[in-house]
């Protein structure tokens, strides 16, 4: 099975391309495969038959009789000569003339072809030295061409070193400096460590100290409710009503002034899914209840507080109560009072 | 004396009459049959005007040049684009034809495909001589390929056995791409080498030798196929 690589080396075989130790190889592949050899018969004849496209000009008539002339004598040569005397028909008497002529024509003619033989090997001899002295001339010039050309090449290659090495040194250097900036940096950052965890130390200083400010204002403000606003809040306390939740205790603690309460509950029982405690705070103001909001109670101990603060201005709270509603509340009570007190 | 350099002239040039005429009615005999003559024919009548010159018969020598002149003048021509030079390449070939004749083996390959390989690596050799003496010189080089002839000839009736096969050839090349073609063109004529060849077309080495592969084998497949 011939490959492409052994494809490649046949057509450029069979046009004389390969060269050299390529040539050498594939030589001798040749020789150990005769597919490889019909191959490269079967290019070569392509080859001859591609020459066919070169515009056809015939030489000048001359050439062929130049050509005939210069044709050397065979010793095996076997010319048909018979057939010219089988034609010719001559009377015995007449032969001895044209027999004599002949002979003297004969040496004739192989004296003076021996003369253009010599002479045209000569000048054919000649002409091959003188083409050989000038392609000695030439090789020996081309040589000298390519050991011109060899020294410029090796003078380039020497520079090119020279301006690596010069590269070289340049790189190091570079390599120097930026390890001498890595190394400050690496300390820099040695030194914004330090920094950063003094600065977290002193940040937890100061949440402390304000923790304790903060705690202070508190006390401040409890200090202060309770000297001057305490006498306005209104402090009621919710009982059961009609025994739904005998247990059941409620205190409320009303801010006029904030419009604002806490209510705090404990043993009100457990909640289902669908109910809510609603808180209302009765103004007689109104006609009907305030809506103080809606809450739920711990399951376990009934307990809850809840911060309110109605969706209308009260400016009397007379009492406080708690019913039990659907889920979300509604704007008018509709459950049973739970809680009432005032 | 008179007669006797008269009947020396009837007896010198009756020989010559006589074999211009057997040249004649032979050449005739294969001209004639010119594009209908089977390829594998005209192959054989070839190696038979080879084998006869290897056993001395000058006519068998005026036969195949009378066969192979043109094509092999026009090869020449082609790569030395001199015809003084193409001439002295063709004579050079049919003498070495005539030297070597002994040792042509048609299994080998054909008389003509032998005849196109001597004419072709000759004048390649030349072309050669001349480029060194030329860029000893510091002669610029030719930039395009020598396009032959701007005299063609026309074609003769001896040329007929190849007119055909010619016309074969090119609708063959017609088929392959045009990079190709022109691989195959500096490979066979210019005489550059590989290397020289892929920087005159600005391509890498291995691209070139694959065009030429493809192309070869492409043209050989092709002219094989016409043949079946």
């Amino acid at each position: 099975m011939i490959d492409d690589r052994q494809q490649e080396l046949a057509a450029l075989y069979a046009l004389d391309l390969l060269e050299g130790a390529e040539a050498t190889a594939f030589t001798a592949e040749l020789r150990r495969s005769a597919e490889l050899e019909t191959l490269v018969r079967e290019l070569r004849e392509s080859s001859a038959a591609y020459s066919l496209t070169a515009p056809q000009v015939s030489p000048s008539s001359e050439l062929k009789m130049r050509i005939i002339s210069r044709l050397s004598d065979k010793p095996a040569a076997a010319v048909p000569a018979a057939e010219p005397a089988q034609v010719l028909f001559f009377r015995p008497a007449v032969i001895i003339p044209w027999a004599i002529a002949a002979g003297l024509a004969m040496g004739c003619f192989w004296l003076v072809s021996s003369f253009v033989r010599t002479r045209a090997d000569h000048a054919v001899l000649q002409q091959q030295l003188t083409l050989a002295e000038v392609e000695s001339s030439s090789a020996r010039n081309q040589l000298e061409a390519e050991r011109i050309l060899s020294n410029r090449q090796l003078a380039d290659a020497t520079t090119q070193v020279g301006q690596l090495n010069q590269q070289v040194a340049q790189s190091t250097e570079k390599i120097s400096e930026a390890t001498r900036v890595l190394g400050e940096t690496v300390q820099q950052l040695d030194r914004s460590k330090s920094e950063l965890t003094t600065r977290h130390t002193e940040l937890a200083q100061i949440n402390e100290k304000l923790a304790a400010a903060t705690t202070l204002v508190g006390e401040l403000e409890t200090r202060l409710r309770s000297e001057g606003d305490l006498a306005q809040f209104k402090i009621a306390t919710l009982a059961s009503m009609a025994g739904n939740s005998p247990q059941a205790l409620a205190v409320a603690v009303w801010n006029p002034k904030t419009q604002q309460g806490i209510l705090r509950v404990e043993k009100l029982p457990a909640l289902a899914s669908d109910k809510d405690y609603q808180l209302w705070l009765i103004d007689p103001a109104y006609p009907a209840p305030v809506d103080g909001g809606v809450f739920t109670v711990d399951p376990a101990t009934g307990h809850a507080q809840v911060n309110f603060k109605p969706n209308q201005k009260v400016n009397n709270a007379a009492k406080f109560a708690v019913s039990l509603e659907r889920k979300g509340g509604v704007p008018k009570a509709e459950g049973p009072i739970l809680l009432l007190g005032d | 004396m008179s007669f006797v350099f008269t009947h020396l002239s009837s007896v010198l040039t009756f020989p010559m009459v006589f074999g211009e005429r057997y040249e004649l009615r032979e050449y005739s005999r294969m001209t004639t049959a010119g594009s209908s003559e089977p390829p594998g024919d005209r192959q054989n009548r070839d190696g038979e005007l080879i084998r006869l010159m290897a056993e001395g018969d000058r006519r068998a020598c005026a036969d195949l040049y009378d066969r192979f002149s043109r094509p092999l003048y026009s090869v020449a021509l082609r790569i030395l684009n001199d015809q003084s030079e193409a001439e002295d390449i063709v004579q050079d070939v049919f003498l070495a034809l005539w030297e070597k004749a002994g040792s042509f083996d048609v299994a080998r390959g054909s008389a003509f495909g032998w005849a196109i390989t001597l004419t072709r690596n000759r004048a390649i050799d030349r072309l050669r001589t001349r480029r060194r003496r030329s860029t000893l010189l510091s002669e610029s080089f030719v930039e395009d390929l020598p396009g032959g002839s701007s005299t063609v000839d026309p074609d003769s009736a001896d040329d007929l056995i190849f007119k055909e096969k010619t016309i074969e050839v090119r609708a063959a090349l017609a088929t392959l791409p045009a990079e190709q073609v022109r691989a195959l063109e500096l490979a066979f004529f210019s005489g550059l080498t590989q290397q020289e060849i892929a920087a005159r077309l600005s391509e890498p080495l291995g691209t070139v030798k694959a065009r030429i592969r493809r192309g070869l084998l492409k043209l050989r497949d092709t002219l094989t196929r016409r043949h079946d």
